[in-house]
């Protein structure tokens, strides 16, 4: 655990190339979670393609 | 102007801010040996701002599929001639590579063999492919030389060949990828890589191998799918704003040649296995393979093997686990595409629907790893071409050019690197975009909310190009 942390100066850094990933995959979730939400409540989550008309 | 467009250009405005702002704050702080303004991780942020600002600019301003059904324009005729003109000096210019490279000085920076093949070769004709379209197919030695005794057979037998068999659908772009994961393990694993007379051997094995799969199944078939070299090449040529025939010359916009590619068996594969051996080209010179590649190698030892398969085997393995690892990024975009894409297809067929969307991130990956190779090492071209032997020889007068390391600096690689990586990336969305609008039938909705785990998987190409990049000239 120690060299672990006197060490987090060389590995830290690496963490900050995922950060916007991290970042992206969040939003998605927070994105998707909502929809779900939306969807529960009898929203539309997404629209029909115009070939495709919405299931009676 | 409504509030979408009024939307965009905010957001543009704020990528661009967030990309410059830190720049001017710390443009004191000089950082490696690059001489950067700013630290290398924030580029990984603007890149991704502007990979975003992008997504959120398709979503806008491209409503209706734009490239797909874009027409083509004949701008010039082709004298026939020139076809089998420069398969001849392809055919030449490849049988002084081997020559030289068995006759030749066996050290490898003496030799025209190693710098032709990992330089011009692997480096050099995609760029040129992305500029001046399928340059390679048009100089391709083993379909020149198949060409030739075909056309000599033809007329010793007066139409009397057997028709060759037809292309199996099943093994598709398979060979191609075989072949393309040989010639990377050859290049960054093999310890006899660096000798002039085993790569003439290997690339005389190669051309047989060629000469068989056209013999069975026909030169052009063959050369689509089966030629490592000839379908790679011909992949990156898609994106050229130029379309060479036999007979003409058209002109298309960029990106279009590859919204027609025909996804047929290991084409995902072979896109991959591009990205990922770059990958892992990238990877192998990082801190991180400097700490796990010595004791994979002494465990290997343990085990048995001599030190030098104990090395390759531990480079094998680094490897298949980077290319495992970047088809796995690719593969869970695709699942989360799946889980929002309304009409239901499988991962399978989402996966190989976009593949060519990966296309230009393997030229950028190619460009932003091998650039300095090509702006170095391809100098090494102008004493070569006098003295392909290393023998002493002078016959253009350039025997005494040497290396000018400091025509470019590594400020400035950097800078092409991250570019190379963002345009490339960006080219991707939009084929992404491109091919979600002509599945939904123009419904950029649907089409850009389908594309979301699009972005996703293209921020992680980007951050780990730049940090593959960033640890390799650390």
């Amino acid at each position: 655990m120690i060299v672990l942390i006197a060490h987090v100066g060389h590995w830290a850094i690496n963490l900050l190339y995922v950060a916007p990933l991290v970042v992206a995959v969040g939003v998605l979730g927070y994105q998707a979670r909502k929809d779900r939400r939306g969807g529960a409540r009898g929203e539309p989550a997404v629209r029909h393609p115009p070939s495709e008309p919405p299931p009676a | 102007m409504n509030r979408r467009r009024l939307l965009v250009l905010c957001l543009a405005g704020l990528g661009t801010v967030l990309a410059w702002a830190p720049a001017s704050a710390l443009a004191h702080g000089l950082v490696g040996r690059q001489d950067l303004p700013i630290p290398k991780w924030l580029f990984g942020w603007a890149a991704a701002a502007v990979l975003v600002a992008s997504f959120v600019a398709l979503a806008v301003l491209w409503p209706k599929p734009r490239l797909e059904q874009a027409p083509e324009r004949r701008v010039a005729g082709v004298p026939r001639f020139l076809e089998p003109l420069l398969g001849a000096i392809g055919l030449a210019f490849f049988g002084l590579v081997v020559y030289a490279g068995f006759a030749g000085s066996q050290t490898t920076t003496n030799n025209l063999a190693p710098t032709a093949i990992f330089v011009l070769l692997w480096v050099g004709i995609p760029i040129a492919s992305l500029f001046f379209g399928d340059v390679f197919k048009a100089f391709n030695p083993w379909r020149a030389a198949a060409r030739a005794v075909a056309w000599l057979a033809a007329k010793v037998s007066r139409g009397g060949l057997p028709a060759p068999m037809p292309y199996p659908v099943r093994l598709g772009r398979w060979p191609a990828a075989i072949g393309i994961l040989a010639f990377a393990w050859i290049e960054l694993v093999y310890s006899g890589r660096g000798d002039p007379s085993n790569l003439a051997v290997l690339a005389l094995a190669y051309m047989a191998v060629q000469f068989v799969g056209m013999s069975l199944y026909g030169i052009e078939p063959w050369n689509r799918y089966g030629d490592a070299f000839g379908v790679y090449f011909g992949l990156i040529a898609r994106m050229s704003p130029l379309r060479w025939t036999r007979t003409a010359l058209f002109v298309r916009k960029p990106l279009r040649g590859l919204t027609n590619l025909d996804i047929v068996p290991g084409t995902v594969a072979l896109v991959i296995l591009i990205i990922g051996t770059t990958s892992f080209d990238g990877f192998s010179g990082g801190p991180a393979w400097g700490t796990i590649g010595p004791d994979l190698t002494s465990l290997f030892g343990e085990l048995g093997l001599g030190p030098g398969s104990a090395l390759e085997l531990a480079f094998t393995l680094g490897l298949v686990v980077v290319v495992l690892i970047v088809g796995g990024m690719y593969r869970l975009g695709v699942i989360g595409m799946g889980t929002i894409d309304p009409q239901g297809a499988s991962t399978q067929e989402l996966a190989a629907r976009f593949a060519h969307t990966l296309v230009p991130i393997g030229l950028a990956y190619v460009v932003a790893h091998y650039f300095s190779l090509l702006a170095y090492e391809g100098q090494r071209m102008a004493y070569l071409v006098s003295d392909p032997l290393g023998t002493g020889a002078n016959i253009f007068g350039t025997h005494n050019a040497t290396v000018d390391y400091t025509w470019v600096s590594a400020t400035t690689i950097w800078y092409v690197q991250v570019a190379a990586l963002v345009i490339g990336h960006v080219a991707g969305l939009v084929l992404a975009h491109e091919r979600a609008l002509v599945s939904f039938d123009g419904d950029s909705q649907l089409a850009t909310r389908s594309q979301y785990w699009m972005l996703v998987v293209m921020i992680a190409f980007t951050s780990l190009g730049l940090w593959l990049l960033s640890a390799a000239n650390a």
